[in-house]
Parts: structure tokens; C-alpha cells; sequence
């Protein structure tokens, strides 16, 4: 059979978590040899994007196309054979051994009960030695630096020979030298053929190595085109909130970003909010906060709630407490030193419980200590109050203290905004809508 | 001889790291198969009546085909009863049960991603418990070609019981330790409560019952063996050849996927697989623990976590264990016996602590 070409196309890609979108209508377009890396801040989609095209976060609206079928539909198998993934944070429960762990990249072309053949592992060696690890194969990943076992796994995508190679952050555990040495081999590896789509957090190794950046922000594509065309100071100033020159490197030719120090990332108005949340009554709240500009943050929430799962998503610092447990002391001191650093709280139509009681009594002390409090709808706590009255009493006692009500989401950002940016440490005249 | 033709071939290295591997593995299933022979046959020899091992041996043998003739002479008549027709048919059972068990605690391990699981801990005993016990309630004397339809029914309550589990516990697609156990026991606690309601019903099965949901074995038949035999069998030949499947969907659903596996179907595939061995197990030995749990941990110490080799590992040390848990239960305070379960719960359940302590010591 003639080796086919391979390409990967999405269109207009809607896809998220529950009920909330984080993507929503990206498009891509990959062929042969294209290096194209998405750039873009904290919680802006990028890693859904990336699963969604290698065919684990199924687009609510939208297709993904590899070499024009639904990859939705083509078995996992037949995607695996020309279509590999590097994920973001590599969990292993089990402790193989590296060259064990690279030799399953090539299950996709093994039959069910076939075994590995000497031209597997001589493919597996190659790519241990191309990714650098072929001295470690015999030692187990608990052995293994964050750096040496984000490079097996990078060694597993490229056993499985892929003709397409999708990358989560790949050099966030690695040192310099073995970032340089990963972006030089795919840089080779894609004037091959391969095709390399790469999530990076570093703008200036993006635009020294891809060939195409896409800029996204709040789920959305924001800029494409060469490194050149995308990665300028305004664009940067717009995604990030960043100060920044974009110099033109005397050597290479490429944009290259020194970043100023005075505007902080991910603050651009400067407020941190934290929200106290839970049961999906947080999550859009989030998304927009961060779209605003605010710093978020949330707790305490269980972990696996979906605020939770939301939250961290979108990256944001949280304070977790195990599933169905109460709010242990020690969660709840976090939650208190997290609401010590913000400058709002923000309190959504949460049910209320015996286990989470003590989210309201913090909330009660940050307006103590002089925090603006928001309360969303509070008029509807009798309805999700489930500790007897506890709550509706605290409710009671946050709104005669001066917390703000308010009844529309909308209301909350211009409130926080209006009297923070004006008035540093205003406490402020209510605001009833 | 292996060494010296990989050299030939020239890439010598490769092989070298997966040959060392192998042999170590292989040594290990090695062991553990003669430690279970020798158990074995003390199992058979050792009881009320001790017979001479060597006497024990030849009356084995002397029923074995082909090789049977060769061996004559040496026993009494009541010897060769006792243990044909009593501490054969126990020994095989005990040692069925326990392959069945760790068996399903390793596919269960690997498919959670999660070394507590353990069909005693996340309902799938319980459902084939209440499954089993139904079918005794309505009277099911029903066979097919001999077989008992009991493991079925127990095989349906257990397959029910983990889909349970399964959903409620899952969040986001992943199974997370604290939910697994959290959703297991509730479920357990439930399955129980139905089984118990049944026990009291049907008082005059009553006491039946409970001794057979206490985790005995004492009153093995070869009719028992026979009928767990085949699904024992079954579930062992599949998982060993999907053992490399067990591997990649041991790196969790997402990676799997991404590696080709189809997730989903295979998932359901193992889960059936698992439960119908539990079934078996279950509906003739009733409820026995941790022998899941402990085997396929202590195995993956020693084979590392392939389950190419943790498969056959876990059955080998899956059979080990409760062959010596019942030779235990009907030796200590002889004549009379415990139920199996109260003695591998004796060496499971400190163990199991053992292994949340270490747990949280932030390994995972």
C-alpha cells in the first residue's frame, strides 16, 4: 500500500466540560510537515483543544477530520497508527520499566495477540535514542526524573510512528538543554513529514521553532500566521495582559520577546477575587471573572465537584477537599489565607450543608476584615439551605454587616470593578439591583 | 542460547534489557508454581487423619492419566478414600477459588488504575453473594449438562453490582481512590442487608446459607469443582492473552485510547470476564477477602506490573494462598474448623491498613 498522506483538520470545534463550553468554534488545519504551535494564557482552552483533536474530548459542536473521516467515529486503533500524543502530565500507577512503557506505542500496530518483534524493538531503541533515553530503559519510572519520564513518554508517541504528533506543554519538566534538544528533533522530524501541533507556555521557544503559531484566548482564536505576523508586543499586551518588546533576533530572524516587569500576568485590573462556590453554581462565574481580567480563585470546594473540575480546567488556585468529606480545619485555613490575598469574595447560589457551613463563616470573616462580600440571590437561600436554618442565619448576618446582594452575574463584575479600581480599600454603599 | 543468537542478529542491546526482564519474571512464576505444588500436596496429606506425604503423592499420581499405572502399591484403602473423596476435591476447590479471586483482583486493579480494588471491596463478592442467594431462595436445582446454574446468577450480581459502583464512583473519568472504596462499601453494606433479609425469610436454609456466605469450603465436592472449573479456566486463558491490552489500559482510559485501544469495549469485556469469575467463585465458596487484594500486590512486587506475567503470578499466588488459608482454618483449633474467610481476613485486613498508611505517605 502507498503511505498516504495524513492531515488533521477541525472545524469549528465547540467542546468543554458538563455544561460549560471552554472551546468555542476553533479551527485548525494540519499537513505534512506543518509545526504549529498554540500559545495562549491560563484556562484559555488550548489543552482541550489539543484533546479534543486526538480524539478525547468529543466537540459538543464541530468535527475533527483526520485525512477526511471523523476521528469520532474511525476506530482508536486506526487513529493511533498515524496519529500519536504527548499528554501534559504523564501519570503512571504502575511501575514499568522506560523501554516496557515505549514499547507500547506500538500496540496500535500489533495484532491482538501478536508479540513485539525484533523491528519493533529495534523502532522502540531508535526513538529512545532520539529523545535520549535509551540509557534508562531498563530502570522503572519511579526511578525516573519528571524530565527523563516526560522524554519516555515522548519516546512512546514516536514508537508508534505517528505520521501526526500532538504536544501538551512537552517541555515543562525539562532543563534548557533538553528542551533545545526536543524542539531541534521535531523541527527535524517535521522537515521529514511529520506534522507536530505543540500546546507551549514559552512564546519565545514557540516562535523560535514553529513554523505557525495560533493565538487563542477565552476559547477563541485570537491571532494566526507566521511567528513573525502573531507574536507582537500589542497582541502580546491583548492575551496576556503583559508588558513587553518583540525585537527581531539578530541571528535567527525570529521574534524575540523580553517581557517588562510592572504589569503583572493574569491582572490586569488588578483584583483577585475568590469565589465561594460549589455544584456547577460557580463555574460560569469563573469563566467570565478570567475573561474580565480578575485573578480567581475558589474553595473550598470537594474535589470532583464540578466547580471543582471546572476550576481546574481553568487552572485556577483552589482549596480541595476530598469527595464527599466535610471541611476539615486545615482546608479551611487555606481557604481563609486565600481569601486573606483576594480582595473580594464572591458567594454564588450554593447549596449549603453541614460540610460546607464553614465557607459562609469564612466569608463572614473576610467582611470583618474589611473584604467586599458579594452575595449572589441571597433571597434564594431558604430554598438551599440544608443545615436546619445555620445558613439562612449566616445569610442574615453577612447582609446586615454590609455584604453587597445582587441577582444577576453581570452585576458582579462592573460592582467589584467600579469600587475596587476607584476606591482602594472601599468598602462600599449597597448596591441592590 | 538466546543471548548468543540476539547477538547475532546485532542488536543485541534491546533484547538484553526485555531478556533480563523475562528471565527474572519467568524464575519468579517458577517459583511461586513449585511453592504451590508442595502446598498443595501438604493440603491434601495434612488433617484429622495425617497421611504419609509420600503415600499422598502416589494416590495422586496412581488417578492421574497415562503416568497413573506406573504407580502402585503403598496405601491403605481408607487413605485413598479420605483423600480422594474428601481432601481432593477440598484442596482443588480452595485452590480454584483463590486463582478465580486474585485473578479478578488484578483485572481489577488494572482497570481502575487503582491497586485497592478488589472484588470484595467494590461490591462485585456482595452482588455475586445476593445473586447466588436468590438462586438458592427460589430453589434453583436446575442444571445444564450437570452444571449448576448458581454461578450465573451470582455471575449477573456481580456484573450489576461493579456497573454500580462503576458510575457512581467515576467523576471526570477517573476513578479516584476514596470514591472507589467510598461507593464499594455502601454498596457492600447494601447487597448484604438484601442478603441477610433473604437468610431470615428462608429460615429453614438459614443456617446453610451462612455458612456458606461465611467463606467455607469445607464441604467441597468434585460436583463443586466441576462447576467452577470451566469459568476459572475461561477467565484465566483471556486475561492472559489480553494481558499486553491490560498493560496500556493500565496507564489510564485517555492514554489508552490514545495508544489504539477501544477503550469502552474492552473495558466492559474485562469487567464481564472479571464477574463471571467472581460468580463462580462466589456462588461455591461464598464470601472470602482480600485474597484479591494481597495476591496481585505482593505478585507485582515480584514480577513487576506486566500483566503478561502478573496474570499467571496472581493465579499461581492466588491458588497458593488459599490453599494455605484452608489448610490453616482446618488445622489450628482441630477438630473443629474456621470458615477460609476468617483466615485470610486474619492476614488481609492488616494488610490492607498497611497499604493505606503507606498510601499516605504520598506514593500516589
Amino acid at each position: 500500500m502507498m503511505r498516504e498522506e495524513s492531515t488533521l483538520e477541525a472545524r469549528d470545534v465547540h467542546a468543554g466540560y458538563r455544561q460549560e463550553d471552554v472551546i468555542e468554534g476553533l479551527s485548525i488545519k494540519i499537513a505534512p510537515g506543518d509545526f504549529i504551535g498554540i500559545v495562549g494564557p491560563n484556562g484559555s482552552g488550548k489543552t482541550s483543544f489539543l484533546r479534543s483533536l486526538s480524539r478525547a474530548l468529543k466537540p459538543r459542536k464541530g468535527v475533527v477530520l483526520l485525512s477526511g473521516d471523523d476521528v469520532y467515529r474511525t476506530p482508536a486503533r486506526a487513529v493511533a497508527r498515524v496519529l500519536a500524543v504527548v499528554p501534559q502530565d504523564p501519570t503512571m500507577s504502575f511501575d514499568f520499566c522506560a523501554l516496557e512503557i515505549v514499547l507500547m506505542g506500538r500496540n496500535p500496530h500489533l495484532g491482538r495477540l501478536q508479540a513485539a518483534g525484533q523491528r519493533d524493538l529495534e523502532i522502540a531503541r531508535l526513538a529512545m535514542e532520539r529523545s535520549n533515553v535509551w540509557h534508562l530503559a531498563d530502570r522503572t519510572l519511579s526511578e525516573l526524573s519528571g524530565g527523563e519520564r516526560q522524554r519516555v513518554v515522548i519516546a512512546q508517541a514516536l514508537t508508534q510512528s505517528p505520521k501526526l504528533l500532538l504536544l501538551d506543554e512537552p517541555t515543562q519538566h525539562l532543563d534548557i538543554q533538553h528542551q533545545l534538544a526536543l524542539l531541534e528533533l521535531l523541527s527535524e522530524m517535521t522537515e521529514e513529514g511529520l506534522s507536530c501541533v505543540m500546546v507551549m507556555h514559552d512564546i519565545n521557544l514557540a516562535a523560535q521553532y514553529c513554523r505557525e503559531i495560533v493565538m487563542i484566548k477565552g476559547g477563541r482564536e485570537f491571532a494566526r500566521g507566521t511567528p513573525v505576523d502573531v507574536i507582537t508586543a500589542a497582541n502580546i499586551m491583548d492575551i496576556f495582559r503583559v508588558d513587553s518588546i518583540v525585537t527581531k533576533h539578530p541571528v535567527t530572524g525570529k521574534p524575540s520577546i523580553t517581557f517588562l516587569p510592572g504589569v503583572q500576568a493574569h491582572e490586569d485590573v488588578g483584583i483577585r477575587v475568590h469565589l465561594i462556590c460549589g455544584g456547577a453554581s460557580g463555574a460560569p462565574l469563573m469563566r467570565e471573572l478570567l475573561e474580565r481580567g480578575f485573578y480567581v480563585t475558589a474553595g473550598v470546594l470537594n474535589a470532583g465537584d464540578s466547580d471543582a473540575e471546572v476550576g481546574e480546567a481553568l487552572e485556577i488556585r483552589m482549596v480541595t477537599e476530598a469527595p464527599f468529606s466535610r471541611i476539615s480545619d486545615r482546608a479551611h485555613a487555606a481557604n481563609v489565607e486565600l481569601i486573606r490575598a483576594a480582595d473580594a469574595v464572591v458567594v454564588t447560589e450554593v447549596q449549603v450543608g453541614s460540610g460546607n457551613l464553614k465557607n459562609l463563616e469564612a466569608a463572614l470573616e473576610a467582611l470583618e476584615s474589611g473584604k467586599k462580600v458579594v452575595l449572589l440571590s441571597p433571597h434564594t437561600i431558604d430554598e438551599r439551605d440544608f443545615t436546619g436554618g445555620k445558613a439562612t442565619g449566616l445569610y442574615g448576618e453577612l447582609i446586615s454587616r454590609g455584604a453587597v446582594e445582587v441577582t444577576e452575574e453581570e452585576a458582579v463584575f462592573s460592582l467589584i470593578k467600579s469600587d475596587l479600581a476607584g476606591d482602594e480599600n472601599g468598602r462600599s454603599d449597597k448596591a441592590r439591583r | 542460547m538466546e543471548v548468543s543468537r540476539a547477538a547475532v542478529k546485532g542488536t543485541q542491546a534491546v533484547p538484553r534489557v526485555l531478556f533480563e526482564l523475562r528471565r527474572r519474571r519467568s524464575i519468579v512464576l517458577l517459583a511461586l508454581g513449585a511453592c504451590l505444588i508442595l502446598v498443595f500436596v501438604l493440603g491434601v496429606a495434612l488433617g484429622p487423619v495425617n497421611v504419609p506425604v509420600s503415600s499422598s503423592v502416589k494416590i495422586i499420581l496412581n488417578r492421574l492419566p497415562l503416568i497413573g499405572r506406573l504407580v502402585t502399591g503403598g496405601w491403605t484403602h481408607a487413605q485413598e478414600a479420605i483423600i480422594v473423596s474428601v481432601r481432593l476435591p477440598r484442596v482443588l476447590l480452595a485452590l480454584l477459588v483463590g486463582m478465580g479471586l486474585a485473578l479478578a483482583g488484578a483485572v481489577f486493579q488494572a482497570l481502575f488504575r487503582n491497586p485497592m480494588a478488589d472484588p470484595s471491596i467494590i461490591g462485585s463478592s456482595q452482588g455475586a453473594a445476593l445473586g447466588a442467594t436468590i438462586a438458592f431462595f427460589i430453589g434453583i436445582q436446575a442444571r445444564w449438562r450437570g452444571l449448576s446454574l448458581v454461578p450465573l446468577f451470582a455471575f449477573a450480581g456481580a456484573m450489576l453490582a461493579v456497573f454500580v459502583v462503576y458510575s457512581i464512583a467515576r467523576r471526570g473519568g477517573r476513578v479516584s481512590v476514596p470514591s472507589l472504596l467510598l461507593v464499594g462499601i455502601a454498596m457492600s453494606s447494601f447487597l448484604a442487608a438484601i442478603v441477610t433479609t433473604l437468610m431470615v425469610i428462608s429460615e429453614d436454609r438459614m443456617h446453610s446459607i451462612f455458612f456458606w456466605l461465611m467463606g467455607g469450603i469445607g464441604a467441597a465436592s468434585w460436583m463443586h469443582v466441576l462447576t467452577v472449573v470451566p469459568f476459572i479456566l475461561i477467565g484465566a486463558v483471556v486475561c492472559i492473552l489480553l494481558g499486553r491490552d491490560l498493560n496500556i489500559m493500565s496507564l489510564g482510559e485517555e492514554r489508552a485510547g490514545q495508544l489504539g485501544l477501544g477503550v469502552e469495549k474492552f473495558k466492559w469485556a474485562m469487567i464481564a470476564t472479571a464477574s463471571l469469575v467472581v460468580g463462580a467463585a462466589v456462588s461455591v465458596s461464598g464470601l472470602i477477602g482480600f485474597v484479591g487484594l494481597i495476591t496481585p500486590h505482593i505478585v507485582r512486587q515480584l514480577t513487576g506490573p506486566d500483566h503478561r506475567y502478573l496474570i499467571p503470578g496472581s493465579l499461581l499466588g492466588g491458588g497458593l494462598f488459599l490453599v494455605l488459608a484452608d489448610l490453616l482454618a482446618r488445622t489450628v483449633i482441630s477438630p473443629s474448623e474456621l470458615p477460609v474467610g476468617v483466615v485470610t481476613a486474619f492476614f488481609g485486613a492488616p494488610f490492607f491498613i498497611y497499604l493505606l498508611k503507606r498510601r499516605g505517605k504520598g506514593i500516589d
